[in-house]
């Protein structure tokens, strides 16, 4: 599958004062399946909606294999989007909806009828083609839109949310049945979404886009261990932070002066000595240690004040002074003991993330 | 409860059934009846006449030297110059219509007491030709209102519920309302302003040059069965309009977007989503439009001026202030209704929509 790709350059979008998206450049590969993850209001949606045509840019272009989406409206772009809704046809039913855009392609009856069913097959729906889409459950629905976005044998298929309304169960599983369709298919991906959950899960490569700017681009490991910015670093999983000032940078790694003392970490960044700073570290790579364990870096004494079980996993909460950390354990050894008292906890300096002061994503 | 047993029982059960209880009576002696009804109208019509006459030649011996500058003055100083004889004459002429009156009145009681009023269908199976085919002719037209008002009105309808900002929906929606606080006589004169020969419309043309006024050049535009239909789309259009705005309004913008999306061109997309949706609100318009011109008579009676083919309504209408025969006239105005009913549900069915859908 050559030329699906798409690229962004420069593609901006105000709404009179108002800037939704930033001057913006993204590049997507053929075949690939790429989250846009970020808050609601980000303006991850107006970009869908620039991609598939319903909103032009204020500036920029777009490219989809290389050819410039200007002027070419929804109906004649090499796209097809899925509504949050869903948006099928009420009164039609389920293989009409499929073979709508098949329909407004001039394909014949029978032909429609064909593929229709065939695609009915690829989301397991078969036979299911003459009811209509309120006598189908949530799930199924969900496929149904998928089948008759994938009839128009799109270059790109565009995804906005369209798991937000399914409850967790069948949202776990519609996720793996999405990369399982858009592997055998071999169409690009865009995908919209404010759950990282499913972002991490699914995408070859995600977008955290905030306040209309992408901040960054990476696999899911790259923006989980490496985030470029404070509001990456918090928006995606759960995060320990410590604030202070930067003492030293030497090497890549940079000593903070905290209220605990000083924490060494991963220098993202320019940072100089004296600068304000924060200190990342994911609550999993904190662990408890021996007090006399031989190391004294990133080692801080707090006191136990909640342990929440959530079964394979428990969640340990301390406090030392105001700051509060939490940890992510396995439920045996430690994990299933420590329920209260005073204990050490430590992390590696290279599990830590030092970054200078910014926009920190609130929960 | 109470109130609603009132209202249907008033507003709705009374009238329509000493409607159809007028529609089967059939008068044995019809004709003589509303001979001596005509003319002890006309008795009357006269004793007012000659009263006017008396109070101005009183008038004219009261104040002979000052005449009412609103009076025809040369007149009434004639009739009051010759004010004796004359008042003698009409106070005579007065005595004998009276008279006449009473004895009318008497022999009209007479007919009525001797009335052998029975229920038959002779008021339903006496329409002439010319009436029956009036009355195909009137459903006929109406379907035609409906139609166009359904080609004016669904555009409209549409771009008012998708209009993205709220100011725009709102001038819309006072473009459409504020007509509708003008009186229906007045609109429908202003529109006879407009289609006359001398009218706004021609004016226009002339002044594109495309006819020459001064010339007697011009095109008729009133009296024609053209200019009534154009006159009732007008006066119905918010009945067409609103159903079809509800029901747009109630349509997921989604589905118009993921219509265009899949690749959809406009045509199709109101062909297939649109107006599937819309279609108990079209009905619901459709409906009113219909009954509403079927039974219109402001607008053909005086858009038409007579010089176009008759309107069943304006039959009706005859058949009780101008013949006099109001069971006759009952009896047209129930066969209306009955057909126009019939008109509907067959629509309903024809176009798959029920009650319930209407009813939403």
């Amino acid at each position: 599958m050559d030329g699906n790709d798409v690229a962004l350059t420069g593609v901006s979008m105000r709404f009179g004062d108002f800037t939704a998206v930033h001057p913006t450049d993204l590049t997507i590969g053929a075949g690939e399946f790429f989250s846009i993850l970020g808050p609601s209001g980000c303006g991850k949606t107006t970009i869908l909606r620039m991609i598939s045509g319903f909103l032009d840019p204020s500036s920029g272009d777009i490219a989809i294999g290389g050819r410039s989406m200007a002027g070419i409206g929804p109906n004649r772009r090499p796209t097809a989007l899925i509504f949050q809704n869903l948006a099928l046809f009420p009164l039609m039913t389920v293989w009409e909806n499929v073979a709508f855009g098949l329909e407004a392609r001039g394909v014949a009856l029978a032909d429609r009828k064909r593929r229709a069913d065939e695609l009915l097959a690829l989301v397991a729906l078969d036979g299911q083609g003459g009811k209509k889409p309120t006598e189908l459950s949530g799930g199924q629905r969900q496929r149904v839109a998928v089948a008759r976005a994938l009839a128009v044998e799109p270059a790109v298929l565009l995804l906005d949310e369209p798991l937000s309304a399914l409850d967790l169960k069948l949202r776990q599983h519609m996720r793996a049945e999405l990369k399982d369709i858009q592997r055998r298919t071999g169409v690009t991906f865009i995908y919209i979404t404010h759950d990282q959950g499913e972002a991490l899960t699914m995408s070859d490569r995600i977008a955290v886009m905030n306040a209309g700017r992408v901040e960054q681009v990476g696999t899911g490991d790259e923006i989980y261990d490496t985030p470029a910015s404070p509001f990456v670093a918090t928006f995606v999983g759960e995060q320990n932070m410590f604030q202070g000032r930067v003492a030293s940078v030497s090497g890549g790694t940079a000593v903070v002066d905290t209220a605990l003392g000083p924490l060494h970490g991963v220098a993202r960044g320019g940072l100089a000595a004296g600068d304000q700073a924060l200190v990342f570290v994911r609550p999993e790579r904190v662990g408890l240690v021996e007090a006399d364990d031989g190391e004294a870096v990133n080692r801080v004494d707090a006191e136990v004040e909640r342990r929440d079980l959530e079964g394979s996993f428990v969640n340990l909460f301390l406090r030392a002074g105001d700051q509060r950390i939490s940890l992510h354990l396995t439920n045996a050894g430690a994990g299933r003991d420590v329920v209260s008292g005073r204990r050490r906890v430590g992390f590696r300096p290279a599990d830590a993330v030092v970054m200078g002061v910014g926009e920190v994503a609130r929960e | 409860m109470l109130l609603t047993a009132a209202w249907v029982l008033g507003l709705i059960v009374v009238p329509q059934l000493r409607m159809i209880e007028r529609a089967f009576i059939v008068d044995q002696r019809g004709d003589e009846a509303a001979l001596v009804a005509t003319e002890i109208e006309r008795a009357y019509a006269r004793v007012f006449a000659i009263d006017q006459d008396l109070l101005r030649a009183a008038d004219g011996a009261a104040a002979p030297t000052a005449p009412s500058p609103f009076a025809p003055s040369p007149s009434s100083r004639a009739t009051g110059a010759a004010s004796p004889e004359r008042t003698a004459a009409l106070e005579a002429e007065k005595a004998e219509a009276q008279a006449r009156i009473v004895e009318l009145e008497a022999r009209e009681a007479e007919i009525q007491a001797a009335d052998r009023t029975t229920y038959a269908l002779g008021n339903f199976t006496g329409m002439s030709r010319i009436h029956a085919w009036i009355f195909v002719s009137t459903l006929f037209y109406a379907l035609c209102v409906t139609v166009l008002s359904f080609l004016a009105c669904y555009p409209v309808a549409y771009a008012v519920a998708t209009a993205r900002r709220g100011e725009r929906v709102a001038l819309l929606m006072l473009g459409l309302v504020i007509p509708y606080a003008i009186n229906e006589l007045l609109r429908i004169f202003s529109w006879v302003m407009i289609l006359e020969k001398q009218g706004i419309l021609n004016g226009a043309l002339d002044a594109l040059g495309l006819i020459d006024m001064a010339a007697g050049e011009g095109v008729r535009f009133v009296a024609s069965n053209g200019a009534v239909f154009v006159v009732m789309v007008y006066a119905y259009i918010l009945f067409m309009v609103f159903p079809i705005y509800n029901t747009i309004e109630t349509l997921d913008r989604n589905q118009i977007e993921a219509a265009r999306d899949l690749g959809a061109s406009a045509w199709r997309i109101h062909w297939r989503v649109v107006l599937p949706h819309a279609k108990p609100g079209i009905a619901v318009g459709a409906v009113m439009t219909f009954m509403l011109s079927a039974g219109s008579i402001a607008a053909p009676e005086i858009v038409g001026r007579g010089l176009h083919p008759d309107w069943f309504s304006q039959v009706i209408y005859r058949r009780f202030f101008e013949s006099s025969n109001w069971n006759q006239g009952s009896a047209y105005a129930l066969v209306l209704l009955v057909a126009c009913v019939v008109f509907v549900l067959v629509v309903m069915k024809l176009f798959r929509v029920g009650i319930r859908d209407i009813a939403k």
